[in-house]
């Protein structure tokens, strides 16, 4: 079983409460299924016969998790129960057993795997389908590209292979995975600056780990913009930055808070920590699409934390979060590059 | 009792509870169920590890009000249904376990900070709030509640009350009951009653205090107001090694007779500083007892102190100096102690013989504790630390592990091994003067020792509890109370 990859965690967090407090789901839910704790427990419960994928509930518990890995971040010994997770999910449907909103949800993602480029040079900036569908976002990068003096190729299309991962559809991950690394070879792509953070993730973590080599180099927009002389010549408004499941909880890219450095921003602390993930599941990638419910109360819970949900501006690194965030909790927020290109 | 989840009966209460919470709150499915038969307990862990079935629930309820979780206790008391109040299920004792099935109400909804009053120093909060979160609401203006236990992170706010637990600040700022102003609780037949407002008056017996580690046998605590605190300019720590355990302990309890306040004070046996304290802290202490102190407040005076202090430890009983670095290294890893890889796991067998005493008796109920587990179970480690000090005396958090291989296969003779021990360990203690216990509660765990310990009083608390619950529905079978098959 794909869980076994994962059995040190598993076995380690089954009876360990230490991130309680940053269940995500689980302090939005009050509930115990949702907890790192409980979703060891019961897979630990397949190994002994006391719990089955038979039972849709357990499926359903496993396909609610937010996937913000803040409890792998904050735990001292970083088990990865977050990698159990997924890894349990690739096992429900290798055993048939995912739930059928699942299944037709990576049917239809499997379909877009395809891509065009327009432009030309070896620079490129992957624009996904989430993050295009924000004009501001868009904007804000091409503003930022031309202050950078780059005018990259722009690749558009469907997913690389992380919400199949995600949903756990490995074998299907890979292949797109595999055809996207063609794609940007033949394309001559030498540098790729990506926005959304969980296509960063994808590339520069799934695409190892499932052993497909890219032809060029990786960058998180941020990352990219601290390489480049752009002069920024106005300082960005009071902001309160929501730290990013992926840039900070999987990859550790510190980017993101060097750039906010760079243009001087004025940060203040959102909410009571900076412990809890405020992403509205980010990480699971569609948990707006499988339950815009649990994802409302998630931006809802975000929202009730804000000094002043009406006039704070807050920054976010997905357009994904902003979207749930700006949505469901009606708060006011911009992506980092909406940020980076106001203070030019 | 146990309500057949396909009968008429179990859909005709399910209904009435759907009626209080809402059907979103009202679980009764496997997942959720399963989730509240396992707490931190180590028999219902072991179970799970041996694939063997724990109690669960019939029903999850989950309410949101003071009011629901009233009308709750109604329709229990109507159908004599067992009610187990259950916060973040990190107890040590089993207390929140539906032994009997019938309903866990689940307090986590309850979650709101009411009010935080910064005239009096206080704040109201809901009971089902994680404390970490209730700590971090006050932290965001300035204040603490100073309840910092390694549980913050994962037991709620009512979880303390229901177990008179005690936080790392203990010395200083006292236990859970130190801290709370008055409670609003609901009662085993479902009125609401709240407790003066508070803490020093001479107004009859303080029904607060009746309430706290009662550990929801005598009601649902819904509600609480506990003191809090300006978070202190410095707070400074230090931490000697002594020759041995004794000279150590006369270090400690000298400096707690010397009234110069410690906020915190933590003493480990030469065996637990040598295995546990020198693995967190990445360190070789491989001879003596680690002793760590430390003081907040005003900073001159938190100097001053710390000036005194030393010279006890110093002149008095020649602690060899680790220096302010070697106490924020307990400061600083207080909690790491408590995750796996630091912590005791299933397979291994282990147990907190968590025991308070005076100090006329500390230093003998920890080597007859430590007699008796060395003695009777060869295959047992024992070890200690006194964690929790004040000025007459301090807890003894001893501790016994059995490596995995040394733990029989099978569930029943594990569970047979394990009581056994503290069958023996904790009657040792209690014949020395020791008080079973000082903060995890009594819970299934002790139950059985509940009439040792109190003796002749044991009726009045039989009465008590007889006389509030008179269908014995809340958590029934839990510190030494009836239980209802």
């Amino acid at each position: 079983m794909n869980i076994d990859k994962y059995e040190e965690a598993m076995m380690n967090c089954r009876f360990c409460f230490m991130c309680r407090h940053l269940s995500t789901i689980g302090q939005v839910r009050c509930t115990e299924v949702d907890t790192p704790r409980i979703r060891a427990a019961m897979l630990y419960g397949l190994k002994t016969g006391t719990n089955s994928f038979d039972d849709s509930d357990f499926v359903d518990a496993l396909y609610r998790q937010e996937l913000s890995a803040c409890c792998t971040h904050h735990c001292v010994n970083h088990y990865d129960e977050n990698g159990l997770a997924l890894a349990a999910r690739a096992d429900v449907v290798e055993a048939g057993k995912a739930p059928e909103q699942v299944k037709k949800l990576a049917a239809k993602f499997a379909k877009t795997i395809g891509w065009s480029a327009s432009g030309k040079g070896d620079i490129a900036y992957f624009l996904d389908e989430t993050t295009a569908s924000d004009k501001q976002v868009v904007a804000a990068a091409k503003k930022l590209f031309a202050a950078a003096k780059v005018t990259p190729k722009t690749i558009t299309g469907g997913t690389i292979g992380k919400v199949l991962k995600v949903l756990g559809y490995l074998p299907e991950a890979k292949a797109a995975a595999e055809k996207f690394a063609a794609f940007l070879k033949a394309e001559g792509v030498k540098t790729l600056v990506v926005s959304n953070p969980a296509a960063f993730d994808a590339l520069t973590k799934d695409y190892p780990e499932f052993g497909v080599k890219l032809p060029c180099k990786v960058f998180c927009f941020s990352g990219f913009l601290n390489q480049q002389k752009v002069k920024f010549t106005k300082k960005p408004c009071e902001l309160y930055y929501l730290a990013d499941d992926f840039m900070r909880n999987y990859d550790g890219c510190e980017c993101p808070e060097k750039l906010l450095k760079t243009l001087k921003a004025d940060l203040k602390p959102f909410g009571t920590n900076d412990e809890e993930s405020y992403c509205c599941g980010e990480g699971a990638i569609v948990l707006d699409k499988l339950n815009p419910k649990l994802v409302k109360a998630l931006a809802e819970y975000v929202a009730a934390r804000a000094d002043n949900p009406k006039k704070d501006k807050i920054v976010v690194l997905s357009a994904y979060t902003k979207k749930c965030l700006a949505k469901y909790g009606k708060l006011n927020v911009v992506t980092m590059e909406e940020v980076a290109a106001s203070c030019l | 009792m146990k309500i057949k989840p396909d009968s008429y009966m179990f859909e005709m209460i399910r209904t009435e509870l759907t009626d209080v919470v809402g059907d979103e709150f009202v679980d009764v499915k496997f997942a959720d169920k399963f989730g509240h038969s396992i707490d931190y307990y180590w028999i219902p862990e072991m179970w799970h590890d041996r694939g063997r079935e724990c109690p669960k629930p019939d029903f999850v309820v989950h309410p949101s009000t003071t009011q629901e979780v009233a009308r709750i206790m109604k329709i229990a008391n109507q159908y004599k249904i067992p009610v187990v109040p259950w916060g973040g299920g990190s107890g040590s004792q089993g207390g929140a376990l539906p032994i009997y099935n019938g309903i866990v109400l689940d307090m986590k909804r309850m979650n709101k900070i009411i009010k935080i009053d910064k005239e009096a120093l206080t704040v109201t909060a809901q009971t089902g709030i994680i404390t970490k979160h209730l700590e971090w609401g006050c932290n965001k203006v300035g204040l603490s509640t100073m309840h910092l236990p390694a549980s913050i992170a994962c037991s709620t706010i009512g979880g303390f009350l229901a177990h008179r637990g005690t936080g790392v600040l203990s010395t200083k700022y006292g236990k859970i009951e130190d801290m709370v102003m008055s409670l609003e609780v609901v009662t085993p037949t479902g009125e609401i009653i709240r407790t003066l407002p508070v803490p020093r008056h001479a107004s009859g017996p303080d029904l607060t205090m009746l309430f706290l580690g009662s550990e929801g046998t005598l009601g649902v605590i819904t509600e609480v107001t506990l003191k809090v605190h300006p978070q202190p300019e410095a707070r400074k720590f230090r931490a000697y090694i002594f020759k041995d355990f004794h000279t150590a302990m006369q270090a400690g309890a000298t400096l707690m007779r010397s009234r110069l306040g410690p906020c915190a004070m933590r003493l480990y046996d030469e065996t637990e500083t040598k295995t546990h304290v020198s693995k967190v802290f990445g360190m070789n202490l491989d001879k003596g007892a680690y002793l760590v102190f430390g003081f907040d407040g005003r900073e001159k005076i938190v100097d001053l102190q710390m000036q005194y202090a030393r010279e006890i430890m110093e002149k008095q009983f020649h602690g060899k100096d680790l220096g302010s670095k070697g106490g924020e290294w307990w400061w600083e890893n207080k909690y790491k102690f408590f995750y796996p890889g630091y912590m005791f796991h299933v397979p291994q067998a282990f147990g907190t013989l968590d025991t308070v005493a005076d100090f006329s008796h500390i230093e003998n109920v920890y080597w007859a504790m430590k007699k008796v587990v060395n003695k009777e179970f060869p295959d047992a480690r024992f070890i200690g630390h006194f964690s929790h000090w004040y000025d007459w005396g301090c807890m003894l958090y001893a501790r016994f592990i059995f490596p995995g291989d040394k733990v029989p296969p099978n569930a029943e003779e594990a569970a047979a091994l394990y009581n056994a021990v503290w069958d023996k360990a904790i009657r040792a203690a209690i014949r020395e003067g020791g008080v079973i216990n000082e903060h995890h509660g009594v819970g299934l765990k002790l139950g059985r020792y509940v009439k040792d310990l109190y003796g002749t009083a044991m009726p009045v608390l039989e009465s008590l509890k007889a006389k509030l619950d008179p269908n014995g529905i809340m958590n029934p079978g839990k510190m030494g109370l009836p239980g209802c098959w």
